[in-house]
């Protein structure tokens, strides 16, 4: 298991960060999500034999945002 | 106190949309399955096809929402009666709901990161609880279940409405306000329903600014009120009864009015007339004269001689004034803060 973090700072409310978190349900791979609309952060916990650091961000933009590595 | 009509025409336009945009996506996706195998998938034509087995589900989930922050208006009021002593308490909790109303307007409108935290953040295991719910898709239980969910989400101006329902410091105002608010959301919900989870983040973006405006307005509405309850002379509602009507009113018939009575017509209206002059230095009867009045201005607060009345619908109820000094200006409101006037000493 491995460690991402991610800095959205396109959340522009509480519902964006829930619906980031929805990603631990339709991301293989993904464990858990904890986003913050607060902090405009995101962790994903992943197994890096099924998901890459890439394709997460990449859901990350699918979903209309921004992620930057922080 | 922000009146029931306020609350449901606030529901029916930005409520509903501000609301929409946060637990929207909940209901859509509860009601994917069903909205696709009724009107076909996204892209279909959805007019003339609406199927009373997609209105079903949704009035379910209207229905429960409804009675889920009815109740909570209920218990936030009971809340605010205990908490609320005088009509000081009650101004300074107004003064906390605009600091709210308007630190999520600001927040809104992206003026600073500092008021994100006026916006309430769901934990994580709630929202995972919430979105696990939404999942299953199988019975009409769902929609009830989640629609009594939307309590633990609410939208900023859903939450602007449960702090004035601690305002009221009444259960039963408190239900009503939460009924009345809730219910004016309802049409929106149902309308949008039918065009699925994309709307929510589109409407979000684009009305954001509408819905702070209408927070910062309501807003300031709530410093106002606070004012009002304070007796304060400074206050909107003050300003635009000067300019609005005259200053020393006779608008109704006084009658038998002797040197030391003074006499206040208490309508649904208000009070007329809204300035009343009095002599000074002597102690004064003040009549108040109800006549078929059901509004709020039957709650009469001198908030600085700390009198407090409820009238009778009709009846005069004498209240005594102690004696004041020349020039000397009291002020009086409806204990919601939205009537006000004043005793002018002469």
């Amino acid at each position: 298991m491995k460690t991402l973090h991610l800095e959205v700072k396109d959340m522009h409310c509480s519902n964006c960060a829930m619906k980031l978190q929805a990603l631990e349900d339709d991301l293989p791979g993904v464990t858990t999500v904890d986003a913050s609309y607060h902090t405009q952060r995101m962790k994903v916990v992943y197994d890096e034999t099924v998901v890459t650091p890439e394709s997460i961000m990449d859901a990350v933009q699918k979903l209309g945002y921004t992620p930057d590595l922080s | 106190m922000l009146s029931l009509w306020v609350a449901f025409i606030t529901g029916l336009t930005t409520g509903g949309l501000s609301c929409m945009a946060v637990q929207g996506g909940l209901l859509a996706s509860s009601l994917a399955n069903q909205i696709e195998k009724e009107v076909g998938g996204p892209g279909t034509k959805t007019k003339q096809k609406k199927s009373p087995k997609i209105a079903l589900p949704i009035t379910l989930f209207l229905t429960a929402k409804l009675i889920a922050y009815t109740l909570m208006g209920a218990l936030l009021g009971a809340l605010g009666s205990v908490l609320q002593v005088t009509p000081t308490m009650r101004a300074i909790l107004q003064f906390l709901i605009a600091i709210f109303m308007i630190g999520n307007a600001l927040r809104m409108l992206n003026v600073h990161p500092i008021f994100r935290y006026f916006s309430f953040e769901p934990p994580a295991s709630v929202t995972r609880f919430i979105r696990k719910k939404a999942k299953n898709k199988t019975s009409l239980f769902t929609p009830i279940f989640l629609g009594a969910l939307t309590i633990l989400i609410p939208c900023g101006i859903t939450q602007s409405m449960m702090a004035g329902a601690i305002a009221t410091g009444s259960p039963l105002l408190g239900a009503a306000l939460m009924f009345a608010f809730t219910l004016g959301t309802s049409p929106v919900f149902f309308i949008l329903s039918y065009f699925a989870t994309k709307l929510g983040s589109l409407l979000e973006k684009q009305l954001v600014r509408v819905v702070a405006v209408v927070l910062l307005v309501l807003g300031l509405l709530s410093i106002d009120t606070g004012l009002n309850l304070l007796g304060s002379p400074y206050s909107i509602t003050k300003l635009l009864q000067t300019n609005t009507q005259p200053k020393v009113a006779e608008m109704l018939p006084v009658e038998s009015q002797s040197a030391n009575v003074i006499t206040l017509n208490v309508v649904n209206s208000g009070y007329q007339p809204n300035v009343l002059q009095a002599p000074a230095d002597t102690e004064l009867t003040l009549n108040l004269i109800t006549k078929n009045t059901n509004s709020c201005s039957r709650a009469f607060l001198i908030p600085e001689l700390n009198i407090s009345e409820l009238l009778d619908q009709t009846g005069t109820k004498s209240v005594l004034i102690p004696a004041q000094p020349a020039g000397k200006k009291i002020a009086f409101t409806c204990s919601m803060g939205m009537y006000t006037g004043e005793i002018v000493f002469n």
